[in-house]
C-alpha cells in the first residue's frame, strides 16, 4: 500500500513544552488510522499539524510523495485534507446548509445554492440521521450530537482525500457512533485516508486498521495492525503503566444505600423531558442512560431549576421542591456539575482560585467575599481531588487539561458540601488516566453519603460506574436496573429511540393480532433475560416478565423455548407454546429476538411463516454511502 | 501539562517588566504618564498648579459617569442614556431648588437618575432585549424630558452653597476632585472584594456560568444600570455646582466621552474584563488630552479628529500589549 500521506520527524514546541518530539506518522489511502494517546500526548497536535491549523517547528510532510507546506487550514483544505474537531467550529446563527458547505464561500466564483442544497441533502440521506436533520434550522437550535454530525457532514462535503476525526464521537450516541462508523469504513473504502483520534479503546478496536500511540510527543508504536495488539497494552503504551481498574468496580460497596434524597414522578418539561420517573437514595450512584435527544441533560436541569417543569413532582428529603432557578436548587443543597463545560462551568477572565470559589460566591451572605473562611476546606479538596495548590494562583484555566477543569468544577460544588450531586457527561474531554482519579472521586463522595445522578453517553462508563441505572428514551423513563445487570448491547437497546422502537412495536401488535397470545422482544445476557417491549396480556400465555424487566431465565415461564432455541414452536411443560426469532442490526450485530407465546391448546400457526413475516418486518436497508464527495 | 513548575504553594513569579505589562492598572499608569510628559514639552503651562487644577475638576463629571458607565460595560453592556439623564436630573435639581431646598433638590435628582436607570435595566434583563438599543430609547426620552420640565428654559443663580462643592479643598484638592478619588476607592474595593463585583465580573464573563453556580445575576444586571443612572445625576450635581446654573442641553454627549475613558481604560465591551483604576486613568488621558489641546489653541473643529484619533491609538496599543501580556 502506497503511503497517501507521510509525515517524518515532526518538532514542534509550544513556550516551555514540547508537543511533539520526532513524530513519524503514515497514513495508507483506504486504511483507518488511530492516533492515539493519553491527554498531552502530542495526538491533537499531530493531527493540527497535518491539517494546517498549526506549523511545525521542523519535519517533513508528504502527499502522495510530493512535499507538502500549506501555511493554513484553507490551503490544507485545498490540497484534501479536512479536519472534523473536538470542539465544533460551526457559525450557530448560519443554517446547516450553509454550515455544511462553509468551505464553498472561501472559494471563487458564485454559489451553486440549489446544487449545494442537493449535495447536502444527499448526504445526509445517506447519514441515515432518525428525524432527519433539516437544511433550514440554525444550527444554534441543533443538539450538541447534531453539531457534530453538521461537523462530519462538512468535511465529507469537500473532496477530502485525508479526513481526519478528532474525538469524533465524544458527544453522540451510541446509535449516531454505529452510523458514523459506517461512513468512515466507507470512505476507507472508496480509497481515502482516515485517521480517528480517540481515547475510547472499544471503538478503535472496532474501526480501524492500524494503531499509532503517541506519548509525551515522541511515537511509541507506529502503525501497528489493530489486530495485533490487545486492549490491556494499548493502555499500556498509552499511559505508560498498567491501569488496572478503571472503574474501581471492586469499590462499589455492598452496603445498604440510606434514605431517598431525591424523588422524580412523572416529571415533564417539554420539549424533550416527556414523563421521567426516579429515586436517587444517600450514598448510591444513579446513572442517566440514554441516547443524545432523550432528555437526560434536560431532566437534571429541570431538577436544578434551568428549566421549568410543566408536570410531576420532585421530592426532596420527602419534601416537595421545585427550583424556579440554580440559586433555590443551591440553596435546597444540589449541585450541577453541567455538561458544556466552557458555556456553563467556566468563567474565562477568573482565576483558578475564583472559579473555585463561583458557588460559595453565590451562597455567601454579606457584601465581603468570604474566600477566607472556606480556606482550610479548599486546601483538603485540592488534596482529596491531587490538584497541585499553587495552580490554584494561576490567572486562567483555560490552559488546564480537560480533566483539571473538570475537577475544580467538581470542587466547585464539594465545598458547598452538596447532598445531591448531578453531573452532566462528568469525563467528556477527560484522558483516561484522569478519568479512573474522577470515577474514584465520585465513589468517595458517594460513600460519604451524597446522592449522586450521572448523565452519561458512554453506556461503559455508566456500567462501570452506576449502582442503578435509569434509562430515558424520548423523554420518557423506560426501565431502571441495577448496575451490575446490563451489559453494553442490552443497555443500547433498552435506550433505542422510540422512533426507532416503533417498527418493533409495530410487529409486535401485528403478531398479537395474527396469532393471538403475547409478542415480546427480548435481550439475552447470559443467565438473564431483558423483556425491552411486550404487546399482549394474555394470561394463560404469560411469560413471566413484563415490559421494562428482566428475570433469570431458570425464573420465567419460557425456560424450554430459551433454552432449546429451536426453529419452530417449542413447548414447556404446562403447554404453552413459544416461538423465538432473532433479529440482527445493519452491521449483523445481535438485536435480541421477538417471540410470540401463545396459550396452553391453542392451535399453532405455521412457524416458518411467522418466522418470515418477523424477518420480512426487521431487516433493516443496509447503510450505503454511494457518493461521499 | 508540564509538571516543572515551582514548590507548591509557590506563586507564579514573574518580572517586574512583565507584571507592568500584564497588569492593565499599571500599562495605564504608565501611559497616562506618557501623554502628561508629552504635554508638558509641547505646552510649559500644562504642568502648572493652576492647570492641573484646572484639569483635576473637569475630569469630575466624565468621572463620576464613567464610574457607572464601566460597572454595565463590565457585565458586556452599555448604556448611552447617562449624557441625557444627566441633563434631565440637572432640570430636576435646578426646578426642584426652591421648593425643597438643596438637598431635598439634589435627592430628588439622584433618586430620578437611580430610577430611570434601574428601569432601562428592568427592561433589559426582563425583556431580554440589547442594552444599546433599550438606552438609545431612554437617551431620547431623557433629552426630551429635559426639554419639557423646562419649558426650554435654563435655570441660573444656583445657590452658592452648591457651589463650594466645585471651589473649597479639602488638604489642597478641590472637594469635587476628593469626593471622585474617594468613589473610585471605594468602587475599586467593591469590584475587587465585594460578592456584587465579582458577581458582575462573573456576569460579563461567562453569564451561563455564573448562572448555573448560583450567583444573582438579573439583580446584579440591574442594579448595574440603576448605578449608572444614579451616577449621571451624581455628575449633573457636579455640573451645576460648576456653573451655577442648569441648562436642558447639558450633559449633551457626555456618554461618548465616558465610554471612551472606559474603552481607553482597558475594558472590553464584551465584558468580563476592565478594572475601574484603568477607567479612572482613561478619564486623566480624555481630559488632559481636551486640556492640552486647548492649551495649544487647536481649533475645536480639529478637536474632534485628535480626540478620535487617540481614542483608537490607545485601544490599539492596548490591545498589543495585552497580547504580548499574555502570550
Amino acid at each position: 500500500m502506497a503511503d497517501l500521506l507521510a509525515l517524518s520527524d515532526i518538532w514542534k514546541r509550544f513556550g516551555a513544552t514540547i508537543a511533539l518530539a520526532g513524530a513519524d506518522f503514515t497514513l495508507g489511502a483506504g486504511e483507518v488510522h488511530a492516533l492515539v494517546g493519553a491527554n498531552g500526548a502530542g495526538k491533537s497536535t499531530l493531527s493540527r499539524v497535518i491539517s494546517g491549523h498549526i506549523q511545525p517547528d521542523r519535519g517533513d510532510l508528504r502527499l502522495d510523495g510530493r512535499p507538502l507546506r500549506h501555511a493554513n487550514a484553507r490551503e490544507a483544505i485545498r490540497s484534501g485534507i479536512a479536519m472534523v474537531t473536538q470542539e465544533t467550529s460551526l457559525a450557530p446563527d448560519l443554517s446547516v446548509l450553509e454550515n455544511i458547505m462553509l468551505p464553498r464561500l472561501g472559494q471563487r466564483g458564485r454559489l451553486d445554492w440549489r446544487g449545494m442544497r442537493a449535495h447536502a441533502g444527499h448526504l445526509i440521506e445517506e447519514f441515515g440521521q432518525e428525524g432527519g436533520l433539516s437544511l433550514d434550522v440554525p444550527v444554534r437550535a441543533l443538539s450538541i450530537g447534531q453539531r457534530q454530525m453538521v461537523e462530519i457532514l462538512k468535511a465529507l462535503a469537500i473532496d477530502s482525500r485525508v479526513i481526519i476525526f478528532d474525538e469524533p464521537t465524544a458527544s453522540l450516541s451510541p446509535m449516531e457512533s454505529e452510523i458514523l462508523f459506517g461512513i468512515i469504513r466507507a470512505l476507507a473504502a472508496r480509497g481515502r485516508g482516515v485517521i480517528f483520534v480517540s481515547h475510547r479503546l472499544e471503538e478503535i478496536f472496532s474501526v480501524t486498521d492500524r494503531i499509532t500511540v503517541l506519548r509525551e510527543g515522541r511515537v511509541v508504536a507506529a502503525g501497528v495492525a489493530t489486530d495485533h495488539i490487545a486492549p490491556p497494552e494499548l493502555v499500556r503504551l498509552m499511559v505508560g503503566r498498567e491501569l488496572s481498574d478503571v472503574y474501581a468496580r471492586g469499590a462499589r460497596s455492598g452496603r445498604a444505600p440510606g434514605k431517598v434524597v431525591l424523588s422524580v414522578s412523572h416529571l415533564a418539561a417539554p420539549p424533550r423531558v416527556r414523563d421521567v420517573s426516579f429515586t436517587v437514595r444517600a450514598g448510591e450512584i444513579v446513572g442517566l442512560a440514554g441516547l443524545v435527544g432523550a432528555g437526560r441533560s434536560e431532566t437534571v436541569e429541570t431538577i436544578f431549576g434551568l428549566r421549568p417543569a410543566s408536570a410531576g413532582r420532585i421530592e426532596l428529603d420527602g419534601r416537595a421542591f421545585r427550583a424556579r432557578s440554580p440559586r433555590a436548587a443551591i440553596r435546597a443543597g444540589i449541585g450541577l456539575i453541567p455538561e458544556d463545560r466552557r458555556g456553563q462551568g467556566i468563567v474565562p477572565d477568573f482565576s483558578v482560585r475564583e472559579n473555585l470559589m463561583l458557588a460559595h460566591l453565590g451562597d455567601h451572605h454579606g457584601p465581603g467575599l468570604g474566600y477566607d473562611r472556606r480556606s482550610s476546606t479548599v486546601q483538603a479538596l485540592l488534596e482529596t481531588l491531587g490538584l497541585p495548590a499553587h495552580r490554584v494562583l494561576d490567572a486562567s484555566m483555560l490552559t488546564f487539561s480537560g480533566g483539571m477543569q473538570q475537577k475544580v468544577i467538581l470542587a466547585r460544588w464539594l465545598l458547598l458540601g452538596p447532598k445531591l450531586l448531578l453531573l452532566d457527561e462528568p469525563t467528556r474531554g477527560v484522558d483516561i488516566g484522569t478519568r479512573a482519579s474522577i470515577y474514584a472521586l465520585l465513589r468517595r463522595i458517594a460513600g460519604e453519603g451524597v446522592a449522586v445522578v450521572m448523565v452519561s453517553s458512554d453506556f461503559e462508563e455508566v456500567i462501570g460506574l452506576a449502582d442503578r441505572i435509569v434509562v430515558l428514551s424520548d423523554g420518557v423513563t423506560v426501565t431502571e436496573i441495577p448496575g451490575d445487570l446490563v451489559d453494553i448491547e442490552n443497555l443500547a437497546m433498552f435506550a433505542a429511540p422510540r422512533s426507532s422502537a416503533a417498527r418493533t412495536r409495530t410487529l409486535l401488535v401485528a403478531l398479537r393480532e395474527a396469532y393471538g397470545g403475547i409478542a415480546c422482544w427480548l435481550g439475552l445476557d447470559g443467565e438473564r433475560l431483558f423483556c425491552f417491549d411486550r404487546v399482549g396480556d394474555d394470561e394463560a400465555a404469560d411469560p413471566g416478565f413484563a415490559a421494562g424487566g428482566f428475570a433469570p431465565i431458570a425464573a420465567t415461564r419460557i425456560a424450554a423455548a430459551l433454552a432449546a432455541r429451536a426453529e419452530g414452536f417449542v413447548s414447556e411443560a404446562d403447554g404453552r407454546a413459544s416461538l423465538l426469532v432473532p433479529i440482527r442490526g445493519r452491521r449483523g450485530h445481535d438485536l435480541g429476538m421477538i417471540g410470540l407465546m401463545l396459550p396452553p391448546r391453542a392451535a399453532l400457526p405455521d412457524a416458518a411463516a411467522v418466522r418470515a413475516r418477523i424477518e420480512a418486518a426487521t431487516a433493516l436497508p443496509t447503510l450505503t454511502i454511494a457518493d461521499a464527495a | 501539562m508540564s509538571m516543572t513548575e515551582p514548590l507548591p504553594g509557590a506563586p507564579a513569579r514573574r518580572s517586574v517588566a512583565r507584571r507592568l505589562i500584564t497588569q492593565i492598572e499599571a500599562r495605564m499608569l504608565l501611559l497616562t504618564l506618557v501623554v502628561m510628559a508629552a504635554l508638558s514639552v509641547v505646552s510649559p503651562y500644562f504642568l502648572t498648579a493652576n492647570n492641573l487644577l484646572n484639569a483635576m475638576d473637569q475630569s469630575v463629571v466624565v468621572g463620576m459617569v464613567a464610574l457607572g458607565q464601566t460597572m454595565v460595560i463590565l457585565i458586556g453592556g452599555i448604556d448611552l442614556s447617562v449624557g441625557s439623564l444627566a441633563g434631565v436630573t440637572g432640570m430636576v435639581l435646578g426646578l426642584t431648588l426652591p421648593a425643597l431646598g438643596l438637598p431635598g433638590a439634589v435627592g430628588l435628582a439622584l433618586l430620578t437618575g437611580a430610577l430611570a436607570g434601574l428601569a432601562s435595566g428592568a427592561i433589559i434583563i426582563f425583556g431580554r432585549l440589547a442594552p444599546f438599543v433599550v438606552t438609545l430609547g431612554v437617551m431620547s426620552i431623557g433629552r426630551s424630558m429635559a426639554y419639557v420640565i423646562s419649558g426650554a428654559n435654563s435655570v441660573g443663580e444656583l445657590p452658592a452653597r452648591l457651589g463650594r462643592l466645585s471651589t473649597d479643598t479639602i488638604g489642597g484638592l478641590p472637594v469635587n476632585f476628593a469626593i471622585l478619588l474617594a468613589a473610585y476607592g471605594a468602587a475599586w474595593w467593591f469590584l475587587t472584594r465585594a460578592k456584587g463585583g465579582r458577581t458582575l465580573y462573573a456576569i460579563g464573563s461567562n453569564a451561563e456560568a455564573a448562572r448555573v453556580a448560583g450567583l444573582s445575576i438579573r439583580l446584579w444586571s440591574i442594579l448595574a444600570y440603576g448605578f449608572s443612572g444614579l451616577m449621571s445625576a451624581v455628575a449633573a450635581t457636579f455640573l451645576a455646582s460648576r456653573i451655577l446654573s442648569v441648562d436642558p442641553i447639558g450633559g449633551n454627549g457626555l456618554e461618548l466621552d465616558a465610554i471612551a475613558a472606559v474603552v481607553i481604560g482597558g475594558a472590553s465591551l464584551f465584558g468580563g474584563r476592565g478594572s475601574i483604576i484603568g477607567t479612572l486613568f482613561g478619564v486623566f488621558i480624555m481630559v488632559f488630552i481636551r486640556n492640552g489641546l486647548n492649551l495649544l489653541n487647536v481649533s475645536p473643529y480639529w478637536q474632534g479628529t485628535a480626540i478620535g484619533s487617540i481614542i483608537i491609538a490607545a485601544v490599539l496599543a492596548e490591545r498589543l500589549l495585552s497580547d504580548r501580556g499574555r502570550g
